[in-house]
């Protein structure tokens, strides 16, 4: 039987005696039925019941990406900068995070395959493969990342490196082993909200309000102008909210949760929600390390948690211990999704059961390959005298490398009437997303130049 | 209804109708394994597809010089 990519335009009936019924899909009939339920009651609760049970994807991917080294290149960006440009700058790569992670889902609900696996069919295995050799490379660079901020976080506390990347490992296995996407999603929700732990820590600084504001309002200030220092910190905090996991995770995740067309509104405010909420903890993050800059100190001397060391005279220990927290959990809750995201990408592209739904015996390559990625990065990180700052600097600036040619796939696939139907991308989504395209090109390009031809660079930057 | 030696065992008649009635075709992982047919890239495509490919390599040769220029 050939279904073809048009069968997905119109609703087609079940096919009859040629389908294998799986445990997989029996738990997410399970979930679509509290969904239809809620969705034919009336009244507000009804409404906020569905918005509940649809919610999932967009939140845990906006809060996954505000990860360990996200939070900790926003560290970096209040002490070395303090409130001004950035805090703005932050909030436009938020809204730039919608409008790419709203093209995930929608083809996610609409076509029920994950990324990968739309690339490989509907492009080919040689670009498949170049795109599932980005996604490995950055996500395990990331997951070294990871596993970098948690050790630096429970260090604090006086963890061992060992027994951190122990524990790390430990909350993976019991974060995944729970075989069923609803416990998972709700479990991982659950924890992912002590993300917003920076906005305390932030209100702890006793921040200049006016200030703040007028930052959003002005943009400025933006100590020592575009030098290329500045300009790492641009890429570092593009790449904390923009990079390619996002959207294979946030695509296969509305897959598995079992999203279809009629969700797609509810998946929309699930993204910008999941947006709203990872920004407030991004701009506090930077309002809670700025008194460092006030103070003189630069984020050359801190490697992750030292940030909660260095801010412990200033907010106290409880502030300071609330910081250390947050990266921690930061760590944790992306050291699960970017592994689940390999996972899925694996087993999308191998043609493998993949979903969190499985039991181990049924979905043994998923599990397998989600462990050893998260394993491997874990045991990089207990290799002495890394350079940690300087590392998760640069992979967030990999990550914002690799992204223009993974939105070039997600552009063309949401534009696809073949697949999408009367999905495809409006006009005016297609022109953000390509202002999203020319703006982390030309970012890296500058970055390049600056690199390449530092002279150049400081005369484009009115030095 | 699918033929019973292809249902898993475990898997009730309840159960079968509850997938059946809940879920979308597409949402089934038994119809997941037909492939998607493949599309033709234009050559305006390729040309973007390629141009930012060389754009990917070139800046991690450019990332993977400043991490040697910082080291010396």
């Amino acid at each position: 039987m050939n279904l073809g990519p048009l069968s997905r335009i119109t609703p087609q009936p079940i096919p009859q005696g040629d389908v294998v019924i799986t445990h997989e899909d029996v738990d997410r009939a399970h979930d679509r039925v509290r969904v239809s339920a809620a969705r034919a009651q009336r009244g507000v609760f009804s409404k906020f019941r569905l918005l509940w049970l649809l919610v999932g994807p967009g939140i845990l991917v906006m809060l996954g990406e505000n990860d360990g080294p996200s939070m900790i290149s926003y560290a970096a960006t209040g002490a070395r900068f303090g409130i001004g440009f950035f805090i703005p700058f932050v909030i436009l790569t938020f809204c730039m995070a919608i409008v790419v992670q709203e093209m995930t889902m929608r083809l996610g609900s609409a076509t029920h395959r994950g990324h990968a696996e739309l690339i490989f069919d509907r492009f080919g295995p040689f670009w498949g493969w170049f795109s599932m050799i980005d996604l490995g490379i950055g996500n395990f660079l990331t997951l070294i990342t990871e596993f970098i901020a948690i050790r630096a976080g429970l260090g604090f506390f006086g963890v061992p490196p060992w027994a951190a990347v122990g524990s790390a490992l430990v909350f993976l296995c019991l974060a995944v082993m729970m075989h069923r996407y609803w416990t998972w999603e709700r479990t991982l929700l659950a924890i992912a909200v002590f993300n917003l732990v920076f906005v305390p820590v932030a209100l702890l600084t006793h921040p200049n309000w006016h200030s703040v504001g007028s930052a959003l309002v002005t943009w400025k200030p933006l100590p020592g102008g575009l030098t290329q220092d500045t300009l790492i910190i641009v890429l570092a905090d593009i790449g904390a909210t923009v990079t390619p996991w996002m959207l294979f995770f946030q695509q296969s995740a509305t897959v598995d949760k079992g999203l279809t067309r009629r969700d797609i509104h509810l998946g929309r405010i699930d993204t910008v929600v999941g947006a709203a909420l990872a920004a407030t903890a991004a701009v506090a993050t930077i309002i809670a390390t700025a008194p460092l800059f006030a103070h003189h100190m630069t984020a050359e001397n801190f490697q992750g948690a030292e940030f909660a060391q260095a801010l412990q005279p200033l907010i106290g220990r409880f502030g300071a211990a609330l910081f250390a927290i947050g990266i921690v959990e930061a760590g944790m809750v992306a050291s699960v999704t970017i592994s689940i995201s390999s996972a899925y990408a694996f087993g999308e592209v191998a043609r493998r059961p993949h979903s969190l739904n499985l039991p181990v015996a049924q979905g043994k390559a998923f599990y397998s390959v989600l462990f050893l990625c998260a394993a491997t990065a874990g045991a990089i990180v207990l290799t002495p005298g890394l350079p940690l700052v300087y590392v998760v600097l640069l992979v967030n600036v990999v990550a914002v490398l690799a992204m223009p040619p993974a939105l070039v796939f997600l552009f063309m696939l949401a534009n696809d009437r073949e697949v999408m139907g009367d999905l495809v991308s409006p006009r005016w989504a297609n022109i953000l997303a390509a202002g999203v395209v020319v703006f982390l090109t030309l970012a890296g390009l500058l970055f390049g130049i600056s690199v390449i031809a530092p002279n150049v660079f400081a005369f484009l930057g009115g030095k | 209804m699918p033929s019973k030696d292809k249902v898993h065992s475990a898997i009730t008649s309840s159960d079968q109708k509850l997938v059946l009635s809940s879920l979308e075709p597409e949402q089934l992982t038994g119809l997941k394994k037909h492939l998607i047919s493949r599309r033709h890239l234009t050559g305006l495509e390729k040309l973007v597809i390629w141009s930012l490919r060389v754009y990917l390599l070139f800046m991690i040769v450019v990332v993977i010089y400043q991490v040697w220029a910082s080291l010396h």
